[in-house]
Order: structure tokens, then sequence, then C-alpha cells
């Protein structure tokens, strides 16, 4: 078994601060995405797990050792690095065999699986070529082979696929489906791409200047966001947010936003007078008709559907039309929010209020 | 026309630089292998009369030539070996690890070059006389190496640094000890680094003058370099034949270690920047 498990993991450079507080367990078999913008913290997490830095405090386990003194050769892992780091002195061959070499596997064995694994990832007419030698797929391939040949308890990924042209990419990131559900081994995979993240993972971990901020499946992280920065990172285009505030007492209470209340029912009972935002995914608003009215600020086609900028009193809201809607720039257009798709956030600490909008749009007074 | 020309020009000017730089070495071939008699013949001439190999055999047969040669070549041997070995290491420490003082340790490792070996040579003649080894191939040694030891750390350490991180990582990961990943990733990756730096030694070290004639004074322990000048330079004459017959001994290893290694060596001046 080989459960992954962080425990109040803090690591500082200096007065730097990488990743704070870091409580993460994940599930034997499990694939996990590290996700978040670029200096969040995801590599560092990675090469803690790895070994290669020490955590300041807190402690690191795999399986149900605890790994922070054991060597990153001793933890029974396989890293692919970024910059892929393969042997350039050493032909693919000798770059795949590297790591059983290490591990004390005798030569006819060692060669035995080279053989396989290059069949597995197509590299077999490529054996005793240097890495320059290669296009970047091919050595993001060797790379995974590297980390494949060996069969450890836990692979890590840090963004194998981001040198790669969009094509390559969406095919690598259908091979990495396969070949983990093949080898059945936890995989964490670090990557700034929510679209990787949301089709790979069977969970995402989302960071922020070092600190979690959610850890759910890829639905839940899409449809129930922790906090606004979760909510705003995942999907394209992101989340919109309307500042208002809650009005009415406990019970009968609304969100006023632009002279409309929409009527909501908070969980635990939160105060009236809080200022709150609301937000509204670009596909959960419906043009055309309905209690709001915006103009026309953009109208983007991309084909499969149309990206319209709608000015409303509230602020400007992207949303997400059918590919034939015929709406022109500065035509003043009627909107509904689909009451059951809202969220609302606190204001002040941004994070998701337990709420339920009751009905859309119905105008609590004129 | 006029490319062709200019072309021309230019390479005349290469040929002529060429020339300028490299007749006092053909002049010490010659001159190694006229006879005495015609050195000082007026006017003088360029293509020796009669070719002999006497001050040849003089200096190998009647001198202690080969004693120097010997000596010169542990003691040149030695000390690349040992500057080598050393700097390597600390290259990698001062690249790779984090320990407060580091760059403080990198620019005094340079002010060290920067003193007048002048200054340095009597210091440390006293100390090497108070740990008794004065006199010795020995004292030689370490006399090079703490000169040599400062300009090979920051030669190898620009080398380094050029080195992706990841490589060793990627080694530590895979199941290799810090000595192994060094051995296995980091060595083959600074090896155009190593043979430049080891060729600086030796070349530093094979010609060195001041320290020998101040460190040393037995026959046993002399190298070439004061060798040679003690023997074949006095205040009353110059033993010309056999001084050029004996610089041309002198530049042999060199121009073999040369004729070995400038392939490694113009590849690796280049290699520090752009990695390939
Ligand atoms: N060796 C180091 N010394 C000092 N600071 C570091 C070091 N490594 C990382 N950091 C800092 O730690 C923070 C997190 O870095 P990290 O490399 O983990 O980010 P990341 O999420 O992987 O970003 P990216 O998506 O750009 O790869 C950054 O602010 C970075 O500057
Ligand atoms: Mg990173």
């Amino acid at each position: 078994m080989a459960q992954v498990r962080f425990d109040k993991v803090r690591k500082a450079f200096g007065a730097a601060v990488a990743v704070e507080g870091l409580d993460l367990v994940i599930e034997d078999g499990a694939f996990v995405s590290l996700l978040g913008p670029s200096g969040c913290g995801k590599t560092t997490t990675l090469r803690m797990l790895a070994g290669l830095e020490f955590p300041t405090s807190g402690t690191i386990a795999i399986g149900d050792r605890i790994v922070n003194d054991v060597a990153p050769g001793k933890r029974d892992i396989a890293m692919v690095f970024q910059s892929y780091a393969l042997y350039p002195h050493m032909s693919v061959g000798e770059n795949i065999a590297y790591p059983l070499k290490k591990h004390g596997v005798a030569k006819a064995e060692r060669e035995e699986k080279v053989a396989q694994v290059a069949r597995t990832l197509q590299l077999e007419h490529l054996l005793a070529r240097k890495p320059r030698q290669l296009s970047g797929g091919q050595q993001q391939r060797v790379a995974l082979g590297r980390a494949l040949v060996r069969d450890p308890q836990v692979f890590l990924l840090d963004e194998p696929l981001s040198n790669l042209d969009a094509k390559l990419r969406a095919h690598m990131r259908a091979e990495l489906i396969e070949l983990h559900r093949r080898v059945g081994r936890t995989f964490v995979y670090v990557t700034h791409d929510q679209l990787e993240a949301m089709t790979m993972s069977d969970k995402i971990a989302v960071m922020r200047d070092g600190v979690l901020q959610q850890y759910a499946p890829p639905k839940e992280v899409y449809d129930r966001p922790a906090n606004m920065f979760v909510a705003g990172f995942i999907g394209t285009p992101p989340m919109n947010f309307l500042s208002g505030e809650m009005t009415g007492e406990p019970g009968r209470a609304a969100f006023r936003c632009a002279g409309t209340d929409l009527p909501v029912s908070l969980a635990g009972g939160a105060s009236p007078e809080r200022k709150v935002a609301l937000g509204v995914r670009p596909e959960d608003v419906s043009l055309g008709s309905g209690p709001f009215t915006g103009t026309v600020r953009l109208v983007e086609p991309t084909g499969h559907e149309t990206i319209v900028v709608v000015e409303s009193p509230a602020g400007s809201l992207v949303t997400r039309a059918g590919a034939d809607v015929a709406l022109a720039i500065g035509e003043r257009v009627p909107f509904d929010l689909e009451a059951e798709r809202l969220h609302l956030f606190c204001a002040a600490s941004e994070a998701r209020l337990l709420a339920s909008f009751t009905r859309s749009g119905a105008p609590a007074q004129a | 026309m006029t490319r062709i020309l200019r072309r021309l020009a230019w390479n005349a000017f290469a040929w002529a630089i060429v020339l300028v730089v490299a007749f006092p070495l053909v002049w010490m071939v010659i001159t190694s292998v006229k006879p005495q008699f015609e050195l000082f013949r007026i006017p003088p001439t360029f293509w020796p009369g009669e070719v002999t190999f006497e001050h040849y055999w003089t200096l190998l047969e009647r001198t202690p030539f080969l004693t120097y040669m010997r000596n010169s070549l542990v003691v040149a041997t030695v000390t690349t070996v040992l500057v080598v070995a050393v700097a390597t290491l600390a290259a990698h420490s001062l690249v790779r690890f984090r320990y407060p003082g580091r760059e403080r340790l990198a620019q005094l490792v340079l002010f060290t070059y920067l003193l007048p070996s002048v200054v340095l040579i009597l210091p440390l003649y006293l100390m090497l006389v108070w740990i008794g080894v004065a006199n010795t191939l020995f004292s030689l040694v370490i006399a090079y190496t703490t000169f040599s030891l400062p300009y090979a750390i920051w030669l190898l350490r620009s080398f380094m640094q050029g080195i992706p991180h990841d490589l060793e990582s990627a080694a530590l990961v895979d199941g290799a000890t810090r000595m192994g990943a060094f051995v296995d990733v980091i060595l083959p990756q600074a090896l155009p680094g190593i043979i430049s730096t080891s060729l600086f030694t030796f070349i530093l070290a094979w010609n060195e003058y001041l320290f020998a004639l101040v460190l040393v004074n037995t026959d046993t322990a002399r190298p070439l370099t004061t060798g040679v000048m003690n023997m074949l330079v006095s205040s009353f004459n110059i033993e010309w034949s056999l001084l050029m017959a004996a610089s041309v001994m002198m530049s042999i290893p060199l121009i073999v270690i040369f004729a070995f290694l400038q392939r490694y060596l113009t590849r690796g001046f280049g290699a520090g920047g752009v990695k390939g």
C-alpha cells in the first residue's frame, strides 16, 4: 500500500515561504493533481515528496513509513522532471536502464525490461540515440520510460506535458490516463493547466502561495469551489463575480445586486449586512429574457459557441451563448441567472458561504 | 573580385601573424641542430649548413637533464591530479549545496589568486621548512597547488553552473548515492571543463620558475625550468646550443598533450555558456 501523507508540512527558503501548513492524504493508486499558478509551491511539494528538498517542519509518509530522513533513491518512487532531465551523455537505452542499474538489476534482465518499456512507449527505434537527437515528444517519452521501467510505488510527474504542442499534449494526456489505469500505482501530477487536472485526476489539490485551497474530485472543485480563488482559477472563461450585499433578516435574506433581490437561504444564519460576492459561471447566464438587463459590450464567436460580454449595473459579465446568437454591440439585452448554480462568497474572507438560492429572478419589489 | 582580394589580404595578414609568433620557435629548433661553430657566423645562416644531434646527446648523456625531466613530470602530474580532484569537489559543493558564507568563500578563493606570488613565496618557504619538506619535490607540489587551486576552482565552478540541477536530482531519485550521482552524471558533464583545467594546471606547474628557484636547491629535486637555467646559464657563458636543445625537449610533452586534448579544449571553452 502506498498512500502518501503530508502532515503539517512547511517549507521555507530563508525568509520566503514556499509551502505552508500542508495537510494532504493521497490514497493508494489515486491520480492526484497539484494545480496552481506559477510559484505556488507545486514543484517544491513534489521535490519534498521525492526527498530532494527537506521540509522545514512537518512529516511526509509514503505507505506507513515516514520518509523525512529517507534518501530519494530509497523511497521507491520515480519522477519525471519538468525539464525531463535526461542524461545527455547516455543513449536512450542507457537512460532507461539507469534506475535498474542503480537498483542492482542484472544486465540480462535490464535489457529485457528496457526492451519491454521501449515497446510500450514506441521508442524501440530510438534506443541507440542520444537525447539531444530527439524531438520534444520523444524526449518526454524517454523520461516517462525511465520512470516506468522500475515499477515504483509512487510516480511523481512535474508538468511533463508543458513543453509539448497542443496536439501532442492531448494525445499524451490520454496515454497517461491509460498508463495510470494499467500500472495502478499512485500518481502525483503537477500542472498549472486546469484542463489537464480536470481531465486526468481522481482528485485535485489546488494551491495558492504555498497554501492548499481545496482538495476534492474535479467535479466538486468545479461545482463547489471552496473559495473565490479556486472558483476563479478553474473554468474558462473564468467565473464572474458580482459584488453586492445581503439584505433582509435571517431566514428571509436576499442578495441585492443592481436593484434586484435574489432570495437566498444561508446555512448557519449569516449576518444579513455582510458584504458578499456572487459567483456566476459564464454558462449559467441565459440571455434573451429575465429580470436583469445589460448592454452588450463584446461578441466573440468561437465556432461552437459565442462568448458575449454584457455590461450590467452590477458589473461586467462574461457569458456563453449559442453559436448562432444574433446580438449587436451596444444592444440592450435582458438576462437571467441559473439560481441553483450560483455561488456565494464572503467578500472579506473570500470563502464559500453555504447558501442556496430559492428562485431565480423574481424581483422582490419593482 | 574585391571579395576575393579582401579574403586574400586577410589570409596574408593572418599568416604574417602566425609567422611572427612561430619564428622564435622555429629559430629554437633550427639552432638546436646547428653545430656550435655555425651559431655565431656573420651573416647568420637560416638553414643549418650541417644538421647535428650532438647537443641532444650531450644533454641526455652528460647532464642531469633526464632527472630534471622526471622531476618536472612528477611534480606537474601530481599537482594536476591533486588540484583537479580537490577543485572538482570544491566547485561542485560551491554550486550545489547551500551553506552560510558560500558566496564569501568563493570570493575569498579568488582573492588569494589576486596576490602576487612574490608576496606568498617567503611565508610559504618558511612553512615548508617548518613542516620539514623543504627542498623536496613534495614542497613544489604543495606550492603549485596553493596557487593553481583557486583558479581551478573558479574555472570549474563556472563550468558546473552550466549543468542543470535536475540531472543530479534525477540520478538521486533513480537510486544513485550522492557520490554515485556525482560520478555518473556530474563528472561526464563537466569533462570538458575538467580537461581544460587539468591542461591549465599542468602547464602552470610545468613552466613555473620562481617558486622552484626559491624552494629547491638540490639537483635531485630540481625541475626542468630551474635545472636547465642553472646548468647552462652562468654569469660568464650561455650554452646556446644546449639551451635550445633543452627547450625543444621541454616543449615536447606539452605539444603532445595539446595535440591529444585540443579537441576537448576548444569544445570546453565554448561549453561554459550554451548547453548543447
Ligand atoms: N531553491 C529555492 N530557493 C529559494 N526559493 C525557492 C527555491 N525553490 C523555490 N523557491 C520559491 O518557492 C516558491 C515556490 O516555488 P515552486 O518551484 O514550488 O513553484 P511552482 O508552483 O512549481 O511554480 P511553476 O509553475 O512556475 O513551476 C517560489 O516563490 C520560488 O521562488
Ligand atoms: Mg514547478
